[in-house]
């Protein structure tokens, strides 16, 4: 028996996944080699999404850099948008209308539900589970999006907070809307609890896969809810409260055993956090200005230099920004958090096989289009 | 110092001391300069040749544990060189600092410091390919988002053009004309 297995050798293989693979949520290609079916490398290839936002912000001026911030995150716009246009703020020193901040936290909320809906549906597809938890999750996810037309005119590039507020104030019946959107993503996310939390073969799917512990996790500078997985308390929204996080109740949930189901289940319990959050917020909204006094259009910044980080559905979205006194950003930098995410990739799928890479790499819920920029 | 500065540098002077005491033989300063200060966080300036080990430091002691790099990059100075900037956080005590250093123009080379964050590697690998700064020793100096076979164009420079748009753009607005238009 023993001389027959000397007699078979095995050898190493490439097997190149992507870019245009529809498992790897946009155009990201990752080269594997395999030992049978365990993986022993991975070498993963970016920049086919890269567009220069960075130096196409440094051309122009700031109002119009808030559109290159719905190209770069286009699953949480709002979420991108506000960090950007709150670093253009905290330059100019600006008092923000606080209604304005209210609809904001609203907004941002509701748009981490969207994109966490998105990402429980196409984890779902990646898992295998094709069909019913994608559909009933991009139901949830259209419903959102209908909200958001309604308000900004757009689907997905909105364009709507301004360096001091916002575009314009929102429709009058936005609370009642708002209340009824909620009420049907509490139901959707019951449905997905239902469908894939409580699904042995999901579980068995997930559970012990792709690990990484809370150190590894810190040391490659991963952030969101893929951080929190490994059992890191850490949110933006707590540590460094921005707008009026720290009038708000809510809670930091956090994973044990840092796996792809951890990654999962984070984000399912986020999404009834932001449902919270965002009850607390409509009690808070009162009629007034939503637009800063002394908000024009073609702003001028102090000379200086700021980096604001905001906790965006995927982790931390950071604006550096520095000013040498014109109208445009001196150098804008942006730090997503999908870009850090994914180079703890090689850590986490190395030793986990084949079949696995594709559940692994959705469970790090990247968007291309923030990584590559 | 207007009162934004005052303001400021009184609301980092404790971190300041606090690094002042614990990193006593590297040679930094803090910056004072009211046109180049961090609106956000503390902002301090090491040599070049000292900062691999100035970051060692910090990441090490026990009292500042900064412990997760957030982001790391780069910006054009034109004539006086590039400045890489290194921005920290503390999990633990909730610190941030932003540290720089400033490279030549006629030596773009600095050490990695990918031994001491793994974070580093794909920020470096970008900074590398955007403004033409090689870091000694990284474990794997490939493009990041540029195409292979380019390296010998840094487009994040100032003085890499970017077809028509700049003349468009920017000096072109007349901002008596549109001032004001959006209230």
């Amino acid at each position: 028996m023993t001389d027959i297995k000397k007699e078979i050798e095995t050898q190493e293989i490439l097997v190149n996944m992507g870019p245009q693979h529809p498992s790897t949520h946009g155009v990201f290609r990752m080269v594997l080699s395999i030992d049978g079916e365990l993986i022993t490398d991975l070498t993963a290839h970016i920049g086919y999404l890269h567009r220069g936002a960075e130096k196409l912000c440094e051309t122009m001026d700031y109002r119009q850099g808030i559109g290159f911030m719905d190209r770069t995150e286009y699953l949480a716009n709002f979420n991108a948008e506000l960090s950007y246009v709150m670093a253009v703020e905290k330059l100019m020193n600006m008092e923000i209308p606080e209604r304005a901040q209210w609809i904001r936290m609203i907004l941002v909320e509701l748009n981490r539900l969207s994109s966490h809906f998105m990402f429980v549906g196409a984890f779902g597809v990646d898992c295998g589970v094709f069909g019913t938890p994608f559909l009933y999750s991009f139901r949830e996810r259209e419903r959102l999006i209908d909200l958001f037309e309604e308000i900004t005119g757009d689907r997905m590039m909105y364009a709507f907070f301004r360096a001091g507020g916002l575009a314009w104030d929102v429709p009058v019946n936005f609370e009642s809307r708002v209340e009824e959107v909620l009420l049907s993503s509490e139901q959707g996310i019951k449905d997905m609890d239902g469908l894939l939390t409580q699904n042995e073969i999901f579980l068995a799917r997930t559970k012990q896969i792709g690990k990484i512990d809370a150190i590894d996790a810190i040391d490659w500078g991963m952030s969101g809810p893929s951080l929190r997985a490994s059992g890191v308390d850490y949110d933006i929204r707590k540590a460094e409260p921005y707008l009026f996080y720290d009038q708000i109740d809510f809670d930091v949930i956090t994973g044990k055993n840092g796996d792809v189901f951890d990654r999962y289940f984070v984000r399912l319990q986020e999404m009834r956090e932001s449902i919270k959050i965002i009850k607390q917020c409509l009690k808070h909204l009162n009629p007034g200005k939503t637009l800063a006094e002394g908000a024009s259009r073609n702003l001028r910044t102090p000379p200086g230099e700021v980096y604001i980080r905001t906790e965006a559905p995927r982790g931390e979205y950071g604006i550096y920004l520095v000013s040498n006194g014109e109208n445009r950003p001196y150098r804008l930098k942006i730090r997503s958090a999908g870009f850090s995410n994914l180079q703890a990739l090689k850590d986490m799928v190395v030793g986990s096989y084949i079949a696995d890479a594709v559940v692994i790499l959705g469970s790090i819920d990247i968007v291309l289009g923030e990584v590559d920029r | 110092m207007t009162d934004v500065a005052n303001n400021l540098s009184a609301k980092f002077n404790d971190l300041w001391k606090k690094i002042d005491s614990e990193i006593s033989h590297v040679d930094f300063r803090r910056e004072e300069d009211i046109t180049k200060m961090s609106y956000s966080d503390l902002l301090l300036y090491v040599k070049k040749d000292n900062v691999t080990q100035f970051l060692e430091k910090m990441k090490n002691n026990k009292v500042l544990d900064f412990n997760y790099l957030r982001c790391l990059t780069a910006i054009d100075l034109q004539g006086d060189g590039i400045e890489i900037v290194y921005q920290l956080y503390s999990l633990k005590h909730k610190y941030n600092v932003t540290i720089k250093t400033t490279l030549q123009n006629d030596d773009l080379t600095i050490d990695t410091i990918t031994n001491i964050w793994r974070a580093a590697n794909w920020h470096e690998r970008e900074v590398s390919e955007m403004f033409g700064v090689t870091f000694n020793n990284h474990p794997d100096p490939r493009n990041l988002l540029m195409p292979e076979d380019i390296n010998d164009s840094f487009p994040l420079r100032k003085s890499h053009p970017l077809a028509e748009i700049e003349i468009l753009q920017g000096e072109g607005i007349d901002p008596s004309i549109v001032d004001g238009e959006n209230k």
